[in-house]
């Protein structure tokens, strides 16, 4: 190994950096709208049984993997996997969906981030047609997309802009480094967003009740509608399925990003007490943040159980980008508060999107031993090529089809692959050893069965009962309209284009390595 | 809201701030 690899500059540092990369957009949209259309209040136990049980072992895991593979110079799974098994033969091919996931979600996932930014800047600037009714708000999303012209726009300039300023913005953190970027970026960011989010949820709880006229429209319904449980949810395994789903997705967990960041660990390093705390912050934005703010102010401007009940129906993006401002433009400097949600969300997405960056970068860096600048240029380069067709064809589904892959079947798959890893291949009392080293506190002895046999269970049953119902039908394309699938079969080549690329990469990468230097 | 909606709204802040609040002040006590 040539150059001493980076390092996190404190620990306060990466656990803000995981716990940026873990709050994101689903922290403040997608949770509430699940938790009230799968029993309110009593969501909360599949939630929290789902947490202990899936969400903070996979957690751990991840994290001392990635302090284990960082030891060796290895910043992503391809490296981390290597040798686990003790031969070095094939699970180094494994790795590579920790290297291809990060950068499919990527793909889409920037674009969505500058629309963030955009909001708050038509929020802030009074463009946001405030006072107008839910139509007008949807007439000024679809026109920004490119996917209708309208009197709000007439063509795509002002999304590529936005897009643009917002890829120079994660690029530049990257090139910054681990700790003159990402961390730097983590530390003013995340304690921001975490004072906008509270700002935010007084605002709402504080209001009381606001037309005198309807009384039943109050603060004290509205949380209701979200906490008051409903009981008989709890013997429907869909609301089981649903909140082991949440736990996953909000934990960002089985994409390989907390991987990398762990490599940059020193070797003893805490991870049982980091990785806690960066779930704990999650966890604090999404249930105390996120169930604050949507649903209840929905419930307060919409008219209650049945508005709030179709906004949670309506999806993540109409929640977000058109419920949401139109409900803002309902209250006393409406546009200020639509500005600092949208800053909020933005905050929540670049420190996630550079999370999705830096495996790639990683690796280029550690397996092909290339500079920061060259690997940044060149990730740059093919990232933007990757992200325009997922701005051109935004309306035909190209976007769905990456989010399918990368967004949630790569994800169960290697959580489950890094766990059988981690318990069954490098076995479970060399492993438990292992999150010890440095740790700050001490998982309780349950956790060591829970790990070997309980988690792997629960992933192995998600992917079953996901691949009957959703995988399988998604992969058939079923339902999708055939002027669509031309542009679904594109996605999905250019995602089984560039893992042919990272499998080749891994491959020539290891040739190289067996041929010359002792890694 | 009604009274277990006021229990789990209750519990599920508590259990939640408790947890933060406690990991954090260790991670800055043990730096």
């Amino acid at each position: 190994m040539s150059e001493k690899r980076e390092q996190w500059g404190s620990k306060l540092g990466v656990i803000l950096a995981v716990a940026g990369s873990a709050v994101g957009l689903g922290n403040f949209l997608r949770f509430p709208a699940k938790a009230v259309l799968n029993g309110g209040g009593a969501f909360m136990i599949p939630y929290f049984v789902a947490f202990l049980l899936l969400g903070i072992p996979l957690m751990w895991v991840e994290w001392t993997l990635g302090r284990m593979g960082g030891e060796r110079g290895h910043g992503t799974a391809p490296g981390m996997f290597d040798k686990l098994d003790g031969t070095g033969r094939w699970a180094k091919y494994l790795g590579t969906i920790g290297v291809l996931g990060p950068f499919v979600i990527l793909i889409y996932y920037m674009y969505i981030e500058s629309w963030t930014l955009a909001y708050a800047w038509y929020s802030f600037t009074g463009h946001l047609p405030f006072g107008a009714g839910q139509a007008e708000m949807k007439a000024f999303l679809s026109g920004f997309q490119g996917l209708a012209q309208n009197q709000y726009f007439s063509s795509l300039a002002p999304a590529l802009a936005f897009f643009a300023i917002t890829f120079l913005f994660n690029f530049y953190f990257i090139y910054k480094g681990i700790q003159g970027g990402i961390e730097k970026l983590s530390k003013y960011g995340m304690p921001v967003l975490i004072a906008i989010g509270i700002l935010l949820t007084i605002r709402v709880l504080s209001l009381g009740t606001p037309d005198p006229l309807t009384p039943e429209l109050s603060v004290k319904n509205a949380l209701g509608f979200v906490w008051n449980p409903d009981f008989s949810q709890l013997s429907n395994a869909r609301v089981w399925i649903e909140a082991a789903g949440q736990i996953f997705f909000t934990l960002s967990v089985g994409i390989g990003v907390i991987l990398t960041y762990a490599s940059y660990l020193k070797k003893n390093d805490d991870v049982v007490l980091s990785g806690l705390t960066a779930s704990a912050t999650n966890e604090f934005c999404e249930v105390i943040l996120g169930g604050s703010i949507v649903i209840p102010a929905a419930f307060i401007f919409l008219g209650g159980a049945s508005g709030a009940l179709t906004a949670a129906q309506s999806g993540t993006f109409n929640l977000g980008f058109v419920t949401m401002p139109m409900i803002f433009g309902k209250i006393p400097l409406g546009f200020i508060f639509s500005g600092l949600w949208f800053l909020l969300l933005f905050i929540a997405g670049i420190t996630s999107s550079v999370s999705l960056i830096q495996p790639a970068i990683s690796f280029l860096e550690d397996e092909l031993k290339w500079s920061r600048k060259r690997s940044v240029l060149v990730l740059g380069a093919v990232s933007l090529a990757a992200c325009l067709p997922a701005i051109f064809f935004l309306g035909h589904g190209f976007v769905d089809e990456l989010d399918f892959w990368g967004g949630t079947l790569f994800l169960v798959v290697f959580a489950a692959i890094e766990i059988i890893l981690f318990s069954w291949v490098f076995g479970i009392e060399k492993g438990w050893k292992e999150m010890h080293q440095g740790a700050q506190m001490r998982i309780p002895a349950i956790y060591k069965p829970i790990i070997k046999y309980v988690t792997p269970a629960y992933l192995l049953i998600l992917l079953g009962v996901w691949s009957y119902q959703q995988f399988w039908p998604f992969i058939a394309m079923k339902g999708v309209a055939p002027s669509d699938k031309p542009y679904q079969w594109a996605a999905r080549g250019l995602v089984f284009g560039l893992w042919a690329v990272i499998m080749a990469l891994v491959a020539w990468a290891w040739k190289r390595r067996g041929k010359g230097q002792n890694v | 809201m009604n009274a277990w909606g006021m229990i789990f709204m209750a519990s599920s802040w508590g259990l939640i701030v408790f947890l933060t609040v406690y990991s954090f002040i260790k991670v800055l006590k043990d730096n």
